[in-house]
């Protein structure tokens, strides 16, 4: 927006033109943003430094000493024998999460892309997760996961035996994954509808008149021209998928073993369970530097795997 | 794609989502229906869609077990509060990154736009040190100020920002001629035009507030404060096992509220929810 | 041959007719515009014949080939559509020789057809560049081009040159005019702009809420319009119609008494519409008074908004008219021009 200089005198102000339009407008756009700026300080960015502070000491709360350990917490991370395996954990989760989420959200979408009868419902339906409360959601998979619970039951009916979902390794790990997928890919299949929606029908005539089969269409047409919304989706989804820890918590805490320990979960355990502020902080670093990575990565792959629309 | 659909498709295209659509409408109505149910049915075999028999007494339960209204209110006012808050913080932050010259703005935004990129639980342990500090530690402050002022709104104020950036300027030119001053446009002109973006926001930002977990169970300790996601999980027997019909009892009580609002609203939460998603 | 026959066609919504059975010859080569106000049907009939809309009723010919039930793929047609339908993502040459991918053409022969159409339209240089940065008329020959590159049997074309500004719309209308007698393919070409109807087409069927109204060359529609819907559409200024009833000594409309047509009938005393086009008066003093409202000189002729009677008509004159508002001037309607018409839309009497 342009302003002019304005040097008369407003009323109401002081009489040195210090307070030209454009300073004073500066300064209510100062202090729009204070609020936020002042609460990220202390919330966020205060906090970031203090997380790297506090790893390079080695803090024994209930002994209340805080030692000044330099680098001795990120040692013990290279050496922590468990640190592999966790990690291990949070990229299968992480993938696993992803992969099957962004599939079935593009799947969603396409078959709900249609104009059927009622297919309004349909969407509200797959959507509906979304807006259940995290934690009931979470309880009641809780419930139906059990060994005798409503999945194994139903498997029975078909003469199927199920697993003790959340006791074996590999199963609690596929069982945390579904339940997290099935909460969250209403909000990307309709992230995918919106952009479905967007491609203009003119150009899948054009392509009906050449005589290009469908799924050529789909190939060359539609995925090219969703692919905008298709990364953004994919970073929101695969750093949300870093932070998933309520559902971890209540179904598995973590078990059986490590199997379904991932990064932030333990983190939590190390700081708040066993009181190693130190190395949960050391840890919490280890997350910010993949999360930062990741996203980063994505953002510079986009030129070559987005066509953008200016 | 198509335009016309034959018969036989459309009846498998519906069959097809039925089935699909079963893992995610199956759990909520199998939460609805065992909450009424005693507990020796609730792992019967052949599993019962609906309830054989009934145990009313469970959401009776809910109440006695825990100060179950007072934890509701918590995660209602607590989330109200925050919603209020956030919409303001975001909506005057968003307005001034899309409207004002200022200088530094870009670098600013550079610096909110990291709270984007920060989970919570990187910053959990500092900020529950902070707050110790401050003897905050088992009241609602850390839930209220961290939202507000943290990382979940800069997400808010991103959407707001990305809205004002479409409003027309010629309004607000108008406005100048008129004599308004900045503050004054922004609550005259601008807000009121933000309708369906401070929609986005104050739904998700609702949601995320009622959903939280990690910080309850961080900062609170003692039962009657905690909020909803963290009393559903202590619905415990003497062996610290789940009393499962009440725990889902307490749980329907959670999530109905929101679910009969959201069926009400539908198409506002999914075109606010889908509305950030877009543009951002 | 690439002739294409419509017998009876119909298209119907339910209990909603949009098409009222078309009956249409389109001959191999012919330039054929379709052409009527909005929502006439005239783009629901174009794509009928390209297979994206359904025929309700009637049958569809296509170089003999009755192809109702046909896919477009297999009618053998190529489409301009009206916003260009362009793949964003893809270079102009891409877009062009994108039909021709799934077909299992090989690379080099792909490049070699368009690089002939890409030569015909003036594209070569653009071949590299994305849509988005060209201009209008550019990207209407991409969409041109992508036709070509088919080597249909059919083009059709929906409304290309509505997006485009009017003097672009000129040149456009040249070079799909000489695109078309360079290669001889039949097309269909749909417009609500009668001026590019009457430049371009062999034959124009001009339609109305879903009816065929009359189907002929050019000149043929603009000297006898066969009702008085067509006559008012065909030619800009639009024709002058006047309410009154035929009598023995002239047309009686309301306040004066108009020459009646060389061509006379017995229907005396019958009401009717008279029908003069504006360039069709001429300066002469033996001819009606009329009162001057309003004169607009264009340069080349004079626009004049003027009073028969109590009637408002508008008159195109070669000679300058240097009078103002409120003068009378004597005009006189060339007998061999005069139209008559049914009331109420009906059929021309003369």
């Amino acid at each position: 927006m342009a302003v002019a200089q304005d040097n008369a005198r407003p009323e109401g102000c002081s009489s040195s033109p210090f307070w030209t339009i454009a300073r004073r407008d500066s300064l209510a756009g100062w202090l729009f943003i204070a609020p936020q700026l002042i609460g990220i300080i202390i919330f966020v960015l205060v906090p970031l430094g203090l997380v790297f502070w506090y790893s390079l000491h080695e803090w024994n709360v209930l002994a209340n000493t805080f030692t000044y350990t330099g680098a001795q917490n990120y040692q013990m991370l290279l050496d922590d024998p468990n640190l592999l395996q966790v990690l291990g954990s949070t990229a299968i989760f992480s993938a696993g999460l992803v992969i099957l989420n962004m599939s079935l959200a593009l799947l969603l979408a396409v078959l709900l892309n249609q104009k059927l009868a009622g297919i309004t419902i349909f969407r509200t339906l797959f959507f509906s997760p979304v807006v259940v409360s995290l934690v009931a959601w979470t309880i009641v998979w809780g419930f139906l996961l059990q060994k005798n619970g409503g999945i194994n039951g139903m498997l029975q009916l078909f003469g199927l035996e199920g697993p003790n979902w959340l006791r074996g390794e590999t199963t609690a790990m596929i069982s945390v994954i579904i339940v997290q997928v099935f909460k969250n890919v209403g909000l990307n299949m309709v992230l995918f509808l919106a952009a479905l929606q967007g491609v203009p029908n003119e150009l899948y005539e054009a392509a009906r008149i050449d005589g290009t089969p469908r799924f050529r269409q789909f190939r060359r047409i539609t995925l090219p021209l969703i692919s905008p919304t298709i990364l953004l989706t994919s970073i929101i989804t695969i750093v949300g998928s870093l932070q998933v820890f309520a559902q971890i918590a209540v179904l598995t805490q973590g078990g059986p073993g490590l199997s379904t320990t991932v990064l932030v979960y333990y983190l939590y355990q190390q700081a708040f369970q066993y009181h190693f502020f130190g190395y949960g902080s050391t840890l919490s670093i280890l997350l910010f530097v993949i999360v930062a990575v990741l996203t980063f990565a994505q953002w510079q792959l986009r030129k070559r795997i987005v066509f953008y629309e200016d | 794609m198509k335009t016309e659909i034959s018969p036989r498709l459309k009846v498998f295209l519906y069959g097809l989502m039925c089935v699909l659509l079963i893992p995610f409408v199956f759990p909520t109505w199998w939460m609805v229906t065992s909450s009424v149910k005693p507990i020796s049915d609730i792992f019967a075999f052949p599993p019962q869609l609906l309830p054989q028999s009934y145990d009313w007494t469970t959401y009776r339960k809910v109440f006695e077990l825990q100060p179950f209204v007072h934890q509701y209110w918590n995660s209602a006012y607590i989330a109200a509060i925050v919603t209020f808050g956030t919409m303001i913080v975001s909506s005057m932050a968003g307005y001034a990154f899309a409207r004002i010259k200022f200088p530094f703005a870009n670098t600013v935004f550079m610096i909110v736009l990291l709270g984007l990129l920060i989970p919570s639980e990187v910053t959990i342990v500092p900020l529950f040190q902070m707050f110790l500090k401050a003897g905050m530690v088992n009241t609602h402050w850390p839930l209220i100020l961290t939202p507000i002022f943290g990382a979940p709104s800069v997400f808010a104020t991103f959407v707001m920002r990305q809205f004002f950036v479409t409003l027309p300027v010629e309004l607000e030119e108008a406005a100048r001629v008129d004599g308004l001053g900045r503050f004054k446009i922004f609550r005259k002109i601008a807000l009121p035009l933000a309708k369906p973006a401070l929609a986005s926001v104050a739904i998700f930002t609702f949601l995320h507030s009622w959903n939280l977990y990690l910080e309850p169970i961080v900062f609170l300790s003692s039962a009657d404060k905690f909020t909803l996601p963290q009393a559903l999980t202590q619905y415990t027997d003497a062996y610290g096992g789940p009393m499962w019909n009440i725990q889902l009892a307490a749980a329907t009580l959670t999530a109905l509220p929101v679910l009969i609002v959201f069926i009400i609203a539908q198409k506002q939460f999914v075109e606010g929810l889908a509305h950030t998603g877009l543009k951002g | 041959m690439a002739e294409v026959t419509l017998s009876r066609v119909q298209k119907s919504y339910g209990a909603l007719d949009i098409i009222h059975g078309a009956d249409l010859g389109i001959h191999d080569g012919e330039f054929v515009v379709l052409v009527g106000p909005s929502g006439c049907g005239k783009s629901t009939l174009l794509r009928m014949i390209a297979g994206l809309e359904t025929i309700t009723g009637g049958t569809i010919r296509i170089g003999g080939r009755v192809v109702n039930d046909l896919d477009p793929k297999d009618r053998d047609i190529a489409m301009v559509f009206q916003n260009y339908a362009l793949y964003p993502h893809m270079t102009v040459a891409t877009n062009m020789g994108f039909s021709l991918e799934h077909r299992g053409t090989s690379k080099a022969e792909i490049a070699e057809r368009v690089n002939w159409a890409a030569d015909i339209l003036g594209l070569t240089q653009l071949l590299d560049r994305y849509p988005r940065q060209l201009s209008g008329g550019q990207r209407q020959r991409v969409a041109m081009g992508r036709a070509i590159v088919r080597n249909p049997q059919v083009f059709l074309f929906d409304e290309p040159l509505s997006n485009l500004d009017a003097k672009l719309r000129v040149v456009m209308r040249g070079e799909i005019k000489s695109l078309h007698q360079r290669l001889k393919t039949t097309t269909i070409y749909v417009t609500h702009d009668q001026v590019e109807a009457m430049t371009m087409a062999d034959k124009i069927v001009v339609l109305n809420a879903g009816k065929v109204e009359q189907i002929g060359a050019p000149l043929d529609l603009y000297d006898r319009p066969a009702n008085q819907f067509v006559a008012g559409f065909i030619g800009s200024p639009s024709m002058n119609f006047l309410d009154g009833t035929i009598t023995e000594n002239g047309f009686a409309a309301p306040g004066i008494l108009l020459p009646l047509p060389q061509m006379s009938l017995e229907v005396n005393g019958r009401k009717a519409v008279y029908g003069i086009r504006p360039e069709h008066f001429a300066l002469d003093d033996s001819g009606v008074p009329a009162q001057i409202l309003l004169v607009e000189p264009m340069g080349s002729e004079t626009q004049v908004t003027m009073k028969l009677g109590e009637t408002e008509v508008t008159g195109v004159f070669r000679e300058r008219i240097l009078l103002s508002s409120g003068a009378i001037i004597r005009v006189l309607p060339d007998r061999a021009n005069i139209h008559l018409f049914a009331v109420d839309g009906g059929p021309r009497l003369n």
